[in-house]
């Protein structure tokens, strides 16, 4: 098998630059070209316009503005040559056959033997893509259907065509998934492959029906929301995000590419509301509005919504709508929501099940297409388990609708179940198999199927990995950092020094911890519990000292946000290796804190220890201090190590299901051998050095960049981290910078404009600039 | 009957001494009011009480109101009494200048009323719900309304009520059945039949105000489909003179076991014209404006109701003789010695009088915050107020007429078996006392109120207003040589409210049923901490002060009865409630 060492992708639109930017990210080489535009004096400027513009782009597909370096550019008449280099070439140009084909021909003159060339094509067919190719390119060619924007969406929909060499496939696979962190879906050649296929279909039912059952935009999405676990934006949101625009047109390409007989032709009906709005330009956030949309006439700020039948803005209402919880409560339901579930999901689902083996081999690539493509909480299959088959099938038959095969075949079964420790799903052939994960896979959830916890509270629990590894998983709400956490993972060091080899912390939350469980701590300051806050505290910082000198690695391996008091503990691990869509930040200063739990403490020794930092303890100190102070966060793995939370010997893993397996294995890298850090002690500079930083927060604020508030948190952190009152020929210990940080937390936490200030973060979501 | 003296010397000292009450009248609004108005108008309500009000408890308990086909009449020398309380200016005394009214803080109002309480519960129900209908009204009527009734409702010419309750709702007021269809000139129909209403029918007046809580055609299902609407007896002509009779008649009264002489209405509305107060389906809200106005003013009933108990048994205690006191005869020259001298009925006097000192203290603190509240412009400021009063309307409506029935009943109990009988008015004041913990929301939803929306709300940021001004008051004197015995007891029931606290939040979030079946107890946890705050700072005040005046000396000694003797019930309420629900809610239903 081929490795992929660079790539070419040839088309610099929205998809494909993204792709390319996305391999840089994982450090692979690229080149993007694009056609030189009629009359351009710059014959590249397509594809550096697509890069330049991608590094202003938020949410940005660059992971670190270094990895744009390692795309270079060029235009398809005078870079052509250089695919020669290229191991995989990716096509993501204009949806037309003659282009396509045209483009292939020159691509394959050039190309070198054993490339892999892949179409991004969402409607034209494989088979037809080839056509008239030589024998060769087919072998070679296949299609990667990457899902917007590439940097976010972890789908990728691969199908292989006839004369496609398995070969070719594994390898892009491969490399699409150890790589990109991709998940890789196989699709047959079938119009829409499935994420799409299925998608549009649901869109399509979920409006025209809210229409004709007299819903409004919020019921419709209040119903489709929570109670189906798909998207937060619903429906209408949805369609607002992707913009309106679009839906005409992925609806008459699969109108054009489904056989008669499709069930999609009886749900593709145009409706004039959405016609209008498309022609008047509303046509979702990029528009001058969608569903909803935000009216600052008159200088406000008012949340409006569209009346479906007027077709008139008004502003907008939450639904009130009675939601059972359980999906099952809900379609059996006989209210205007109950109904608009019914006949949505009986579509959806019955859709689904015709998908089997219509699209796609089994099941699991359905749930897995819709789970990754569409955000859906659960795959089709996975809602048609709560509902039960049969019971689905019974009440599709009793009002008159098909029963598809697939269901009638699972009858009283379900289509996945837990059997020996062990997911399976149910086969075509009615019988249950094991559901396979990829080589270098491991999941805490397949885990926890065979398992019991070796220690366990309300909070978190401590998991038997396997090879003399434990995995200390946060389980608490949203992964809040509280007292049990701190308690149990004391226990959980202690266990694993005694029986165990080296520990992981690791968990399949969607976020690995946003920080302390602020609604506990604001409520304990509310009621003027000092002295438990103080414990508290004091119970973190010691807790991650325990981390700290563990007599085992200790391995932080985060994905998603790793922010506060959860990006601490990451500074005390003995290494890291973090899925590379974490973001890590020290980011109690816009709460009005400070970092209590050895924050400051671990990035002061971080910055000293910098070789690029000048001489003299000031300048890592004033780095700090801009970094905590400004509560910055890393938007990327690759930037957390540009701020050095994360240290350059530090692990990313592209793929989110790989993280697990690649921190045990790294933590096992560390044992032979391991010896916990010396304690380091601290040059500081001390009080002249606190009066200057306080003078810099003094001048944002005179500038008006920093608030009144800013001031004093920044004050409270500029003694910290200047030593608070330390001697800069005098050495202080941890101990010292610890006592320090805690004071000040104590002091913040009782000011107002920081009780305030968690209130607004609890409350609102939004930082309160005071 | 016991003689009453209104509490001129502790009010003042309440007022002027604990609560700064002359810096009220440098609030935005009140500046027109200067301290030495103060002083007068509360030696002139005394003179009212006391001469007027009084005298006519007694009879108009044994009279009660009488209903006639439709008509009530109150009982014999009300209407007298009325015209003299309306013409004194006292209907009006807390409404703004702008409608006719005095403008005086809620501060001086609750003082009044204390006093109008403690002297005849009775009568003060009809200007208190006039009141009531004027703070709704004032807040969310439109301005063509304001103009039509306020200036009325003012000066007392006309009543106002408020009609919730209907037979089969009470607490539960979503279930609101009564309908309000809209008419073309903008006015709505009332048709619909609400019970338990105050002063709904009588002859005092020439006119009376209801409010009225009803559904409007196309409204939502509970209590967001709930709006609010004036309906007036008699429909008020161009020229504001009462007119052609309206279609809300009174069907009924009640009989009660107390307060006899207020007539309590069964009120029929018959397609009777209304109109709109406030927004359509913000009905509720509308009532809630003055809903934490109301619930001082009942608890400041018990307050009036235990003061008067207090002063009845201790000139009682003074002259009844049983017994010889176990320390040594005091009164050789008597047959027995004044039953004053015993430790159980001191333990009810004491009792008694730490229940009115500290109670009065406590409501001034909230009515001196709902003034800030109402007039204050300093936006914070402002917001702890509204947050402060938020957390203890609950607390000062239950705790205080928890704690009044209590001390009536103990009241009635230094009379022996002539407190039972109705010669001297004791059971009279166990009777008028108990409606206080029923109605304006029964004491055991104000303490789900308090765990359920007070506690939790934006993190607990209303018990903010209460914790901390404790907690830095602690922390600043516990370790005073004079004060610090005072200090810390509170110290002690301060540590177990904020556990107590910590522990309802936090099972609370998970199992409401839990923080449901811990909130009595916690309710009046939290509020002998807060009465022990007042005694802990009275005691501030008076330790300089004692040795020249015995007022002071006795505050010290009712605040060292207080924490010696009352705040140790925290040590119990707090383990009850700490042992959680389970023993409430495991019982099986049919064992009942």
């Amino acid at each position: 098998m081929a490795e992929i060492r660079k790539v070419a992708v040839i088309g610099a639109g929205v998809m494909g630059a993204g792709i390319a930017a996305h391999v840089a990210n994982a450090g692979i080489p690229v080149l993007l070209l694009d056609i030189v535009p009629a009359g351009a004096e710059n014959r590249n400027v397509i594809a550096e316009g697509a890069v330049a513009k991608m590094l202003k782009a938020d949410p940005a597909p660059f992971m670190s503005k270094r990895a744009a370096r390692l795309v270079s550019t060029g235009n398809v008449e005078d870079h052509l040559d250089q695919l020669a280099d290229c191991d995989w070439i990716v096509e993501a140009v204009i949806e037309r056959l003659d282009i396509k084909q045209d483009l292939y021909a020159r691509i394959d003159k050039v190309r070198k033997a054993g490339s892999v060339v892949s179409s991004n094509t969402s409607t034209i067919p494989l088979d037809v893509l080839v056509q008239g190719l030589p024998e060769r390119f087919a072998a070679d060619f296949c299609i990667t259907h990457f899902f917007n924007p590439p940097r976010y969406m972890r789908l990728l929909e691969v199908v292989q065509g006839a004369k496609t060499r398995p070969e070719a496939i594994e390898s892009v696979s491969r490399f699409a998934d150890v790589t990109l962190g991709k998940t890789i879906v196989m699709c047959k050649d079938r119009p829409g492959f499935i994420a799409n296929r299925l998608g549009v279909y649901w869109l399509q039912v979920a409006v025209v029906e809210a229409v004709d059952g007299g819903l409004s935009v919020e019921e419709a999405d209040a119903v489709v929301g929570r109670p189906m676990g798909i998207p937060k934006t619903g429906v209408f949101g949805l369609l607002d995000l992707v913009g309106l625009d679009l839906m005409p047109h992925v609806n008459a390409s699969m109108a054009k590419a489904l056989p008669a007989e499709d069930p999609f032709h009886a749900a593709n009906r145009d409706l004039p509301l959405i016609t209008k709005m498309i022609a008047e330009g509303y046509t979702g956030r990029k528009g001058k509005g969608g569903f909803y949309r935000l009216n600052r006439a008159g200088g406000g700020k008012v949340k409006e919504a569209m009346d479906l039948v007027s077709g008139e803005y008004r502003p907008q209402r939450k639904a009130e709508l009675e939601l059972p919880k359980k999906l099952k409560d809900l379609l059996a339901s006989d209210g205007k929501a109950g109904r608009y579930a019914w006949r949505v999901l009986a579509r959806t689902l019955s859709y689904a099940a015709s998908l089997v083996p219509e699209a796609a081999d089994a099941i699991p690539a359905v749930d897995e297409a819709m789970r990754l493509g569409y955000n859906w909480k659960f795959g089709p299959f996975e809602l048609i388990d709560q509902l039960g088959a049969a019971w689905l099938a019974q009440r599709l038959a009793a009002e008159g609708m098909a029963v598809p095969a697939l269901l009638t075949l699972a009858g009283e079964k379900s289509f996945y179940r837990v059997e020996a420790g062990k997911k399976q799903y149910l086969g075509l052939d009615g019988a249950y198999h094991d559901l396979l994960r990829p080589e270098g896979v491991l999941l805490l959830a397949d885990i926890k199927l065979n398992a019991k916890p070796l220690l366990k509270n309300g909070s978190a629990a401590l998991w038997d990995i396997g090879d003399g590894v434990t995995c200390f998983e946060f389980a608490s709400k949203m992964n809040a950092l509280d007292p049990d956490i701190m308690a149990l993972l004391g226990k959980a060091l202690k266990l694993t020094a005694k029986s165990y080899k080296a520990m992981v912390i690791y968990n399949e939350g969607g976020n690995f911890s946003a920080g302390a469980n602020l609604g506990l701590a604001l409520f304990a300051a509310n009621i003027a519990a000092w002295t438990e806050i103080e414990q508290l505290v004091a119970a973190g910082q010691e807790t991650y000292k325990a981390l700290k000198y563990a007599p085992f690695p200790v391995v932080g391996a985060p994905s998603g946000l790793a922010l506060g008091g959860g990006c601490e503990v990451l500074l005390h691990c003995a290494a890291v290796q973090a899925h590379a869509e974490t973001y890590v930040g020290l980011v109690e200063c816009g709460v009005g804190l400070i970092p209590g739990w050895g924050g400051c403490k671990e990035m002061l020794a971080r910055w000293a220890a910098n070789p690029k930092m000048p001489r003299g303890p000031m300048p890592a100190v004033a780095k700090v201090f801009e970094t905590i102070s400004t509560a910055t966060v890393a938007k990327s793995a690759a930037e957390a190590k540009e701020l050095l939370f994360l240290r350059p010997g530090d692990g990313i893993t592209m793929n989110r299901d790989r993280l697990l397996a690649d921190a045990k294995a790294r933590a096992l890298s560390l044992v032979d051998g391991y010896a916990p850090p010396a304690p380091a002690d601290y040059i500081l500079p001390g009080e002249s050095a606190r009066v200057g930083m306080v003078m810099a927060a003094e001048g944002f604020h005179r500038r008006g960049i920093a608030t009144k508030h800013d001031l004093v948190v920044a004050g409270e952190l500029a003694r910290v981290l200047s030593g608070d009152g330390a001697d800069i020929s005098k050495p202080v210990d941890e101990a010292h910078i610890l006592e320090a940080e805690r004071a000040a937390f104590m002091r913040l936490v009782r000011h107002p404009g920081t009780l305030a200030r968690i209130e607004s973060i609890l409350e609102t979501g939004k930082p309160l600039r005071n | 009957m016991a003689n009453y003296q209104a509490p001129l010397r502790d009010m003042r000292f309440v007022l002027y001494e604990l609560n700064q009450g002359a810096d009220l009248c440098k609030l935005p609004g009140l500046e027109d009011m200067t301290p030495d108005l103060f002083d007068p108008v509360l030696e002139e309500a005394a003179k009212l009480c006391e001469q007027v009000l009084h005298p006519l408890n007694r009879s108009g308990d044994e009279e009660g109101c009488t209903w006639d086909n439709g008509a009530v009449r109150t009982p014999q020398g009300f209407k007298q009494a009325y015209d003299l309380f309306r013409e004194g200016g006292w209907t009006g005394l807390a409404c703004a200048p702008e409608f006719g009214g005095q403008g005086m803080p809620q501060m001086i109002n609750t003082l009044v009323s204390e006093m109008i309480c403690a002297t005849n519960l009775s009568f003060g129900m009809y200007p208190g719900l006039s009141h009531g209908a004027y703070t709704a009204l004032y807040a969310h009527a439109s301005d063509a309304l304001k103009q039509a009734y306020l200036p009325k409702l003012v000066d007392g010419t006309w009543a106002g009520t408020m009609c919730l309750t209907e037979p089969h709702c009470g607490t539960d007021l979503g279930l609101c059945r009564t309908k309000a269809v809209p008419q073309a000139d903008g006015s709505y129909k009332i048709t619909g039949t609400k019970i338990f209403i105050s002063a709904g029918e009588h002859d005092l007046t020439e006119n009376i105000v209801h409010l009225v809580l009803a559904r409007l055609p196309d409204a939502p299902k509970g209590i967001k489909g709930i709006s609010l609407f004036l309906v007036p007896k008699f429909l008020p002509d161009a020229d504001g003179t009462p007119g052609r009779r309206n279609g809300a008649a009174c069907g009924s009264i009640e009989h009660k076991m107390g307060i006899k002489a207020s007539a309590t209405c069964v009120m029929n509305f018959d397609e009777a014209t209304g109109w709109l107060v406030g927004e359509a389906g913000k009905g509720m809200r509308a009532m809630f404006t003055m809903m934490n106005e109301e619930r001082l003013a009942v608890g400041v009933q018990g307050l009036g109701l235990a003061e008067a108990s207090y002063q009845g048994a201790v000139a009682y205690a003074r002259d009844r003789l049983q017994g010889r006191s176990l320390s040594g005869v005091k009164a050789p020259d008597k047959a027995a010695d004044p039953i004053i001298h015993h430790p159980d009925v001191r333990r009810m006097l004491l009792t008694i009088r730490a229940t009115t000192e500290g109670c009065r203290a406590l409501a001034a603190w909230v009515a001196n915050r709902l003034d800030i509240a109402e007039h204050s412009v300093d936006g914070p400021e402002k917001r702890e107020a509204e947050d402060f009063v938020a957390v203890m309307t609950p607390i000062v409506k239950a705790l205080m007429t928890d704690l009044a029935f209590e001390a009536a009943n103990h009241g009635m109990q230094v009379f022996g078996g002539h407190g039972f009988i109705r010669e001297h008015g004791m059971e009279q004041l166990v009777r008028d006392c108990r409606i206080a913990q029923i109605y304006e929301g029964a004491n055991g939803i104000q303490a789900l109120d308090l765990v359920g929306r007070k506690m939790p709300a934006h993190a607990g940021r209303y018990l903010r207003a209460f914790f901390h001004p404790v907690g830095d008051f602690i922390a600043a004197h516990v370790e005073d040589d004079e004060l610090g015995p005072f200090v810390q007891p509170l110290a002690k029931a301060f540590v177990r409210l904020q556990q107590a606290t910590g522990q309802i939040a936090r099972v609370g979030l998970a199992k409401p049923e839990e923080a449901a079946a811990a909130a009595t107890d916690y309710l009046r946890l939290f509020g002998l901490v807060a009465l022990a705050y007042q005694w802990a700072r009275m005691a501030q005040i008076s330790l300089p002060k004692a040795d020249q005046d015995p007022f002071y000396r006795a505050k010290l000694g009712t605040a060292r009865f207080f924490m010696e003797r009352m705040l140790p019930q925290t040590g119990g309420l707090f383990s009850a409630l700490m042992a959680g629900g389970g023993a409430l809610m495991d019982f099986p239903e049919d064992a009942f």
